[in-house]
Order: structure tokens, then C-alpha cells, then sequence
């Protein structure tokens, strides 16, 4: 595809000027339950004669099943059931899977013929408690025959490496090499190539409460309603009615609200398969509720494990012109949501650079590790995070300050097309750096790191310029193949807006129950903003699957966005609605009306006025007021749909726009490393993001807080570590290491706000901006303050072992 | 994350403590005390004792006391309370000091002294500092009591002196009060969490002379240790810079710590080289100050 054929990007909207509600940080409408304890969730939840379920879990990594004998445990004190691999197959059909091959990568709740990872479920049992289901587990006797376990992702590959599945023939579920523009001609055009390799190791988000479902299945209508705190949107649910093997018409899930996800809750289906599973032999409902063990280990949410090989090529001066990136991704023993991980890297691949082509290798290698997931970022945090190591790398290979070679290099017009074919809406890169640069006493912390070398101290800034992706849409997760079998288009979020008789107003959302974000404070605001009431006034609701309108829930950082085009769209119904009531009411013509400070009046006439609750309550109770045609009631729905997306061009040179709605930060970390024991320690952290119009400040800066201290994590604490024999070593926080609020500094933060021209206010979603930069910005920061001793970390997490590793060897090579 | 079933009693006295050891020793019973690092081990089952004998309510093991020269700490004195006690600040500052690594608040809250050194955590504080103090653990047992000094209670990790059924009654700590410096330092990868090294150090001084010096490490070996050959270095020292290099290194050459995930042998012995240095000149700075 070229320029020219590009469809036509949407009309650019005119954004309302004199904001009441959306930009003010107003205390959050969710506060008040959680902070009373009153939030509602899994674990408080009990229903009458309900069981529990506990999964036993393989040991081995990788192991045949020769045999299972369950007597004993079914035979223990309040066991009702046990239901192996084999039998959890007959009761089932595999799980939703978006992967390559499912067919040939087949994803069950439960092991059948092998296992593939340590703490893939084997079987269940359901008792009367979880004490007694795990004391039952105990006497499970599994016969295994141990396999040669697959650890390594690019050994993985190598030719007669076992399989972790027979039936792919190789450990390579997916590998595609994509050329965007001139690569070839733009590496002969360049003065230098600047080369490294770098490692991305696994860690996943690690919230409060775990993945858990309450499952009721109803013997006498085929009724299942199931309670989880996953899974709760509505546009993919038939798949899981599938996998249940009943009418999708039959199942109602229930959102709940989540302690946590970060990603990791998003569209969670075995949990709440297992408890359905189990429901439904029992007759009776059943709770699964993963402990910490079976989250860490069997969540199916590790986050991105790469390798990579990068090129970048450069003129002397600084300029970029084209980039090659090799990478081997290590997606663990299945691969539920294909590739969707790197379609979040090309679609902000060049960063906010001026880099004419890229090319983009990607192997996603099957080992036998818990599979990969969803983790706040979605692999364009690793994207982010090898570019501004590579450009980092180049302003020290070429001599160049380390702002200048970004700014340099910065796309100023827009909207611009990168190569892939994504498009950036907006931005203003240069106010976002000019004010962190600020923010963060920069030159002052240069002039402290001169000093502090001279005392033989290391000192580290970390300045990192980066992109921030939001509002994702369907296409990233087919453009992968030539002929895909689910090119699927739809990605919408839906709202109810009802106005009752009093002039009260209660907005239904479909999805995106409570996840630790504010969805009900960015809808109140929004509401608010759109019928000038109070927020704290709007009453909001979250419907069931089952009578829900379309939503794909929260992903992407495209909450936000989505709920306000569907505000909007509810809330021009509801006003059309009303505005021709009031002419009736007023006897004017609605042509005539304004809408003014919560009501419609008469253009030039301000004292013919009815304000919302008069009209509303006409329109509910006084049927006969109005014309035959009037319905009574005030109720609107609006499904928004995905506001700006073009197809792939058919040779998939051009993927088409699918993540138009591009945020920007700037993060500098100012660190110290103690070189005796590889201790980092933060002396200043300043990040400025620029989301678009802000709905609520203090929210994103929540989230800059939150993500930023997730990203200190991936950066310098956490990891799922496999051991050669691929065990666990990290199944609990004595080993999995989480940053506390001791390790994690006071952020400074600034807001810049270059509004989309696309969407509602022109807001963009801000969700995962913190962990999309924070461990760039360390990574550079540390090789920033290692630099004197010609040491540069390239692997993450930089543990003081490794930090001490890569100092003892600098030290030796010398 | 449930443990297995177990009896439970929870007596008064330390007799009818050790007679329902006696009575359910088939049941490899155990004793709790804070229950911080034994109930997580029975969640995790890899504890799992028929008969948990709960001394909770065992008044005489809560003393919190100062004799002529020994301060005297009931085995089931709840960590926080220690660490609140000003007459253990002015016997053992030490103590408080590496009280202040133990974990966080709620978990001290519960915790007790007792329970940490007879849990034996190769990587813990306490037991690192009850051997630099020269700490004398009282026991009770089927057999009578008996008085343990410190460096000969700790065998292993999580493996003490103690014989089945007996149980550790109190901790009796020589009062230094006004003598020398002390300094607890450790290493930890995260607030709270476990160490990968920890260093106490008492060092007396006379006349800028070192007189004394007792230095120990925590998570470097199956025991803590004592950095015998750094004690050697500084005595009769000024200990200046050049002098604790050499200590420093006299005591990191005696280590060889097991690695793990969180360090390689090479790593633990480069921080415990730092922790010495930070120990050593912590606890020289406040003999110094002292005079």
C-alpha cells in the first residue's frame, strides 16, 4: 500500500473549550467501598453449599502421564470429586485460544497425555473446603515418565530439541521476517551500524488477589452463571461457552472486582472453566480461587522473554535511518494470544524517531515454562526499552549528548505514518523533553555526577525518550498471516445511560469491572461533563454477560478513550431525545433549544427553560404530553467502536493504522550503583507523560506511580526463574522479588497534554505508560553511571549479581 | 497454601509444655512461638507437624529483665517489645539495631526472640548477633535445663543443639553497657526481605587502641560465623583505613557462601566484604564517639 491509497483517516474533531469535569482530579467514586473494606470480592463471596476446588500441579517440566490413580483421594473426608486430565477432556473442549495453531498447540484446563510445565494443573478435586481439597491432593498418585525438558528459547529452536508439542514438529510456533520501506537501501545509505544483543527476561504482573471463579451451574435450567473477577466483557464469551460445550446463550458471567491485574486478569478463562467444570458434575457451586503457588506458577500470564539481535543505522551526525530487529521470543508451553505482543512493539517500533524502515524478524519459541500472558505494556515495553538501549549505545559510540541525538531525531509532524503503517495522531516531543529536562534538574544532575566520579562514586541519569500506545485494535492479532482465520475487526466498549424520573443518572458499563484503574470515576467525569451534574451523583452499574451490549474490556490502555466515545454517543441520544420533549414542553421548535448548565432553553430566551429532571420526568410519567411516537422512559445505549483502523495491505508491507492514539513521556531516573554490592539506589526520579487531554490528573498520575514502580521491578527485582531442569526457583515472594515502597522513590511528575484530534476531548489512553519507559530509563541509568568502568548491563533484570558479574569482567578484560 | 491437619494445645506452664511433647512425640510435634516462619512452612508444607504446642500462653517465658550483668529475655518476648525496651537499648543496642532488619513491623509484632534463633535461619539476624554477644541459651527438656553458649547452639541450617523435645526458655545477654561501639549492617536485595549478608560488630577501644573486637556474619555459611581472622586483624590496632582493608579481606578470604538465584558465591562474598567494611567502621565511629 502506499501513501496515496491510504483510506482517508476519520474527520478531525473540534473539542470542546471550557472543560467543567474532565481534567479536575476529583476523589475517585470507587474509594469509598474498597477503603471500608466493602468492595466485594472474590474471596468474600460465598453462596449456599458452595465447594472448593484445588488443582494438583505437575512437578516435572516436561513429562509423560503413564498413569493417575485418584481412589484414595476420593475416598478422603469432604471430597465430592476428583476429575483428572482425561476426564476434564471429556467435560470440556479446549480452552479459547488465539495462538498460530491451536490445533497443533492444543491448550486444556488440565493436563491430558503430558505435562509441559511445572504447575500445569493434572486434576482437581472439589471439597468441602480448601484445607480438606488440598489435604486430598496429597494422595493423588501420578505416575510420570520424565522427558528432556526445554528451557533455553533459542535452543528451543535447534534442530532435534525435544517438543514440547508432537504435533507442531518444532518448537517455532510462529517465525516471520517483515520488511517496512527501504531497509536495505537505508543501511548502504548509512555512516555507521550500531549492534548489540540484549535479554529480556520474564516477569509477570503479581496482583493482591489472584485469578478466581465462583461457577453455578443450574441442573434444571442449563443455566451457568459464574462470578469471576476475569474475563468480564462480553465480545469473546462464546468462545468459553464453547470450551463448556454449552449455548452461549446460556452462560452469564458476573463481573467482580479485581484486586489487581496489570494485565493479568485479561480474559483469564480457566479459572472460571475449572469451576464450571466442576460445577456441573456436582451439582452445587464451586469456588476456584488460585493461591499465590498456582498464580505464580500456572496464571498463564508471564509477561514478554526475549532475546534480541538489533542494527540500527545512523549517519555521523546522530540521524537514524533504518533499524533490523531479530528477536526470539520466549512464549512458554503455549501461545494463547499469538503474536499479539509484537504487533504492540511495530505499532510504536520507531519510537518518536524519524527512522525510515525497519526490518522486524520474530520467533516465538514454545518451552516448557508457564505460557506467556498479558503484562502491563504488552511487549511494547521491551520494544521501547531495546530502542533506547540501541540509541543510547549510539550517542556513546558516536560522541553524541544524549538528549541532543533524541531531539535530533524527533518526529515533529503530524499525523505521521511510521513504516509499519501505524499512525502517531499527535504530539509535542520536544515540550515533553524541554519539561522533564526541567522537572528533573538535569544539568544540575550532571554537574553532581562530575563531583561524584571524582569521589569515586557512580552516578547514573537515565534519560529515555519513548512512545505510548493506546487504543488497540483487532488487526494486531492477525496481520501476521497471510490468510488468518479470525481476521476480526470489531473492538467496542459500550454505556447505558439512563435518566430517571427524579433527573438521576446511572451508567451501565459491560465490562471493565473494578481492576484498580477508575473506570467509574473516568465515566462519572465524563457523564458530568457532558449534563453538568456532580460526578459523586452519577450512579454506576455493571452488567452481566448475558443481557451485556458488546465490550472488550480493559487492554491496551484503551479504556478511556472507549467509554468516552460511548458516553458521548449515549449521551447525543438521550439529548436528541430530550431536546425534542422540550420543544413539546415548551412549545418551541427544538431547532430553537440550547443546551445550557444542565438543561434546554430557548436560544435568547434563558427564562423558557426545562432543566433535565423536568423533562425526564415528563418523559416517564406523562405519556400523553407527547406525540404518539415519543417512547417513554430516558434510556440510551451507545456501542462505540474502534475510532480510526484500516486493513493491512495483502502483502503486509503496510500492517494499516492500529494503534493511532499515540501517547509520549520522557522518564529520567538519577541512580547511584554501589560497585561493591551492585545495590542501585534512586537519588531522583522525574517522569512527564503527554496522554492527550487529561480526564483526571491525579488518576494518571496514579498510574505513572504505579506502572513506574512495576518497571523498577522488571528493571532490577523481578523474574521467573526456570533452572536448567526447568523448575521454578521463584513459586513465592521469598524469591520472586517485588520492589516495596522503601525501594521505590517519590516520582516527580509533570503532564503535557497535546490533544488527539480523533477522540472524545481528545484524550489517550495512559494506563501503562510508567512501565512502558521505567526500565529503559534505569537500564540507560545504570550503564550511565557504570560507563567509567566500561561495563554496559544488556540483560534485565540488572540483579546485583549480574551488576557484579559485569563489573568483575570489565575488571578482568582489562 | 493450607497445611495439613495437626492437634493443637496451647498450655500455661513450661512443665505441661514439655509433657505434651513427651506424650505426642510420635506425632513430630513442634513448638510455636511467633508462628512467622513455622506457619508459612506448614502452609507451604513443607512443615508438617501432627501437634503444634503453642506457647502463647506460657507466662514465664515473656521476662524481659536486667540482672547484675545479664540481660534477660524470655524466649517468647515478642521481637517489637525488645525493640521498644529501653533497657535492652542501653544492655544490647546491638540487638535493637538488627531487630530493625527483621522483616517489618507487623511481622516483629509477633515474632519472637526466642523462636528466631531456635528456627536457625542461616540468613537471620538474631542468631548472628547472639554469638557476637556471646549469648548463653537456657533450655528445658526431659533431662532438666541446660545453658547452651551461643557458638555452640547453632549446628546447621534451621538445626540447633536442641534435643527433641526440649525447648529453648531464655536468652541471657552479658550487659555492655557503656563499652565500645556496635554496629549491625546487612544486606538485603529488598526492604524487610531476607538477607544475603549480615555483619554485627562490637568493638571496644582504649586510647585509640582496639581492645576487643567481636565481628560475626549472618547468611555466608550453614551457621553464623565469626570473622575470627578480622577480630585478629584490628586487635591491638588503631584500626585506620589501611588496617580494616585488611581485616576486611583477612575475614572475606575465610568465606566461601553457597550461591543461589540471588547470588553467586563471587556476588555474597563481595557484599559481605562491603557489609564487613560498613560494620567495622560503624561500630569503630561509635567506640570513638563513646570516649
Amino acid at each position: 500500500m502506499t501513501t496515496a491509497s491510504r483510506p482517508a483517516p476519520p474527520p478531525i474533531r473540534t473539542h470542546k473549550d471550557g472543560r467543567n469535569w474532565v481534567g479536575k482530579s476529583i476523589r475517585r467514586l470507587e474509594d469509598p467501598k474498597f477503603l471500608r473494606g466493602r468492595g466485594g470480592y472474590i474471596g468474600d463471596m460465598t453462596l449456599p453449599g458452595m465447594l472448593h476446588v484445588a488443582v494438583l500441579s505437575s512437578p516435572y517440566a516436561h513429562a509423560r502421564i503413564t498413569g493417575i490413580n485418584t481412589d484414595a483421594a476420593l475416598a478422603a473426608p469432604g471430597v465430592h470429586a476428583v476429575i483428572t486430565g482425561a476426564q476434564a477432556a471429556e467435560l470440556t473442549d479446549p480452552l479459547p485460544d488465539f495462538g498460530p495453531n491451536p490445533a497443533a498447540h492444543t491448550w486444556r484446563c488440565l493436563a491430558v497425555e503430558k505435562v509441559r510445565y511445572v504447575g500445569e494443573g493434572v486434576a482437581v478435586v472439589v471439597a468441602d473446603s480448601r484445607y480438606l481439597a488440598e489435604d486430598a491432593l496429597a494422595l493423588i498418585d501420578v505416575e510420570y515418565e520424565p522427558l528432556p525438558p526445554v528451557v533455553d528459547p533459542e535452543r528451543a529452536l535447534d534442530e532435534g530439541a525435544p517438543l514440547v508439542h508432537e504435533d507442531l514438529g518444532s518448537n517455532c510456533a510462529y517465525e516471520r521476517t517483515f520488511q517496512f520501506g527501504e531497509v536495505d537501501r537505508d543501511f548502504a545509505d548509512a555512516d555507521v551500524v550500531i549492534t548489540d544483543r540484549l535479554r529480556w527476561r520474564r516477569s509477570g504482573g503479581q496482583p493482591l488477589e489472584t485469578v478466581g471463579a465462583i461457577a453455578d451451574f443450574e441442573v434444571a435450567t442449563g443455566q451457568l452463571t459464574v462470578h469471576t473477577n476475569s474475563l468480564s466483557f462480553t465480545s469473546y464469551l462464546f468462545m468459553v461457552a464453547g470450551t463448556l460445550k454449552i449455548p452461549a446463550n446460556k452462560l452469564d458471567i458476573r463481573p467482580m472486582p479485581a484486586g489487581g491485574s496489570f494485565g493479568s486478569k485479561l480474559f483469564a478463562t480457566k479459572p472460571a472453566v475449572i469451576a464450571a467444570m466442576c460445577s456441573r458434575a456436582v451439582g452445587r457451586p464451586v469456588v476456584y480461587l488460585e493461591d499465590r503457588i498456582d498464580n505464580i506458577s500456572n496464571c498463564d500470564h508471564h509477561g514478554s522473554d526475549r532475546v534480541y539481535d538489533v542494527q540500527l543505522a545512523l549517519m555521523r551526525d546522530g540521524t537514524m535511518r533504518s533499524i533490523k530487529i531479530d528477536t526470539v521470543d520466549d512464549y512458554g508451553a503455549y501461545i494463547q494470544f499469538g503474536v499479539g505482543h509484537h504487533g504492540n512493539a511495530l505499532a510504536q517500533v520507531v519510537g518518536p524517531y524519524r527512522i525510515a524502515s525497519v526490518e522486524y524478524r520474530v520467533r516465538a519459541a514454545l518451552t516448557n515454562k508457564n505460557q506467556q500472558g498479558a503484562y502491563r505494556g504488552f511487549g511494547s515495553e521491551v520494544n521501547n526499552w531495546m530502542l533506547e538501549q540501541m540509541v543510547d549505545k549510539a550517542a556513546r559510540e558516536l560522541g553524541l549528548d544524549p538528549v541532543e541525538i533524541r531531539r535530533h531525531n524527533f518526529i515533529r509532524d503530524f499525523p505521521y505514518f511510521i513504516p509499519t503503517g501505524n499512525v502517531y495522531d499527535s504530539g509535542d516531543y520536544d515540550g515533553v523533553l524541554d519539561k522533564a529536562l526541567k522537572l528533573a534538574e538535569y544539568d544540575h544532575w550532571r554537574a553532581e555526577q562530575v563531583k561524584a566520579r571524582e569521589e569515586g562514586r557512580y552516578i547514573g541519569i537515565g534519560l529515555i525518550t519513548a512512545q505510548e500506545r493506546s487504543v488497540f485494535s483487532a488487526t494486531e492479532f492477525w496481520f501476521w498471516f497471510d490468510t488468518p482465520g479470525a481476521p476480526v475487526t470489531s473492538m467496542p466498549e459500550s454505556v447505558t445511560l439512563k435518566v430517571d424520573a427524579t433527573g438521576g443518572i446511572t451508567a451501565t458499563l459491560y465490562s471493565c469491572a473494578f481492576w484498580g484503574n477508575s473506570p467509574e470515576t473516568m465515566v462519572a467525569q465524563l457523564v458530568a461533563e457532558e449534563f453538568d451534574c456532580d460526578p459523586h451523583d452519577v450512579s454506576i452499574v455493571y452488567q452481566g454477560s448475558k443481557n451485556g451490549l458488546p465490550a472488550t474490556g480493559p487492554g491496551g490502555s484503551r479504556t478511556t478513550v472507549m467509554l468516552a466515545g460511548a458516553v458521548e454517543g449515549a449521551t447525543a441520544k438521550i439529548k436528541a431525545k430530550a431536546r425534542r420533549a422540550t420543544g413539546y414542553m415548551l412549545e418551541a421548535n427544538p431547532d430553537d433549544l440550547e443546551w445550557v448548565d444542565g438543561g434546554y432553553q430557548v436560544k435568547g430566551s434563558p427564562e423558557a427553560r426545562k432543566t433535565l429532571a423536568e423533562i425526564a420526568v415528563m418523559l416517564h410519567l406523562f405519556k400523553h404530553s407527547f406525540p404518539e411516537d415519543m417512547e417513554s422512559g430516558l434510556e440510551e445505549s451507545k456501542v462505540f467502536d474502534h475510532p480510526y483502523t484500516t486493513m493491512p495491505s495483502a502483502d503486509r508491507k503496510d500492517l494499516g493504522v492500529f494503534y493511532p492514539f499515540m501517547g509520549h513521556a520522557c522518564h529520567v531516573p538519577v541512580i547511584e550503583v554501589d560497585i561493591e554490592t551492585g545495590q542501585v539506589s534512586f537519588l531522583s526520579y522525574a517522569a512527564v507523560h503527554d496522554c492527550g487531554t487529561l480526564v483526571n490528573p491525579r488518576s494518571l498520575a496514579g498510574h505513572i506511580v504505579g506502572g513506574t514502580a512495576q518497571g523498577i521491578g522488571t528493571a532490577l527485582y523481578e523474574e521467573f526463574v526456570y533452572d536448567e531442569e526447568g523448575q521454578l526457583l521463584t513459586s513465592s515472594y521469598l524469591d520472586y522479588l517485588i520492589p516495596t515502597a522503601i525501594e521505590v522513590p517519590e516520582l516527580k511528575i509533570g503532564h503535557h497534554e497535546t490533544p488527539s484530534p480523533w477522540t472524545p476531548h481528545g484524550i489517550k489512553g495512559g494506563g501503562e505508560g510508567g512501565r512502558m519507559m521505567a526500565p529503559a530509563a534505569i537500564n540507560v541509568a545504570v550503564n550511565d553511571a557504570l560507563a567509567p568502568l566500561g561495563v554496559r548491563l544488556t540483560e534485565l533484570p540488572m540483579t546485583p549479581d549480574r551488576i557484579l558479574a559485569a563489573i568483575r569482567a570489565a575488571r578482568e578484560s582489562r | 497454601m493450607k497445611p495439613p491437619p495437626f492437634r493443637y494445645a496451647a498450655p500455661t506452664s513450661v512443665e505441661e509444655v514439655l509433657d505434651l511433647l513427651a506424650a505426642n512425640a510420635d506425632a513430630e510435634p513442634r513448638v510455636l512461638a511467633g508462628g512467622q516462619s513455622l506457619v508459612p512452612l506448614m502452609n507451604f508444607r513443607l512443615a508438617q507437624p501432627g501437634f503444634l504446642v503453642d506457647l502463647r500462653l506460657v507466662e514465664a517465658l515473656t521476662t524481659l529483665r536486667t540482672e547484675r550483668d545479664v540481660l534477660v529475655i524470655g524466649a517468647m518476648v515478642r521481637q517489637s517489645a525488645v525493640e521498644r525496651s529501653p533497657e535492652v537499648a542501653l544492655a544490647a543496642p546491638l540487638l535493637v539495631e538488627a531487630l530493625g532488619y527483621v522483616a517489618h513491623p507487623p511481622i516483629r509484632n509477633s515474632g519472637t526472640v526466642g523462636g528466631s534463633l531456635a528456627h536457625a535461619d542461616p540468613s537471620a539476624e538474631l542468631p548472628a548477633v547472639a554469638l557476637a554477644l556471646d549469648a548463653e541459651l537456657l533450655t528445658a527438656g526431659p533431662s532438666g535445663t541446660r545453658t547452651i553458649p551461643a557458638a555452640e547452639f547453632f549446628r546447621g541450617p534451621f538445626t540447633t543443639a536442641l534435643e527433641p523435645g526440649e525447648i529453648l526458655t531464655e536468652v541471657r545477654i552479658p550487659r555492655r553497657e557503656g563499652v565500645g561501639g556496635y554496629a549491625f549492617v546487612e544486606f538485603a536485595r529488598t526492604h524487610g526481605n531476607f538477607a544475603l549478608v549480615g555483619v554485627a560488630a562490637v568493638i571496644e577501644m582504649e586510647k585509640d587502641i582496639v581492645t576487643g573486637a567481636s565481628i560475626t556474619l549472618s547468611g555466608v555459611a550453614s551457621t553464623p560465623v565469626r570473622a575470627a581472622a578480622a577480630e585478629r586483624a584490628l586487635a591491638g590496632t588503631s584500626a585506620d583505613a589501611a588496617t580494616i582493608e585488611v581485616a576486611v579481606d583477612a575475614a572475606a578470604d575465610e568465606l566461601s557462601p553457597a550461591g543461589d538465584l540471588h547470588g553467586s558465591t563471587a556476588t555474597r562474598t563481595d557484599i559481605a566484604r562491603s557489609c564487613l567494611r560498613g560494620g567495622i567502621q560503624l561500630a569503630l565511629s561509635r567506640a570513638q564517639d563513646r570516649r
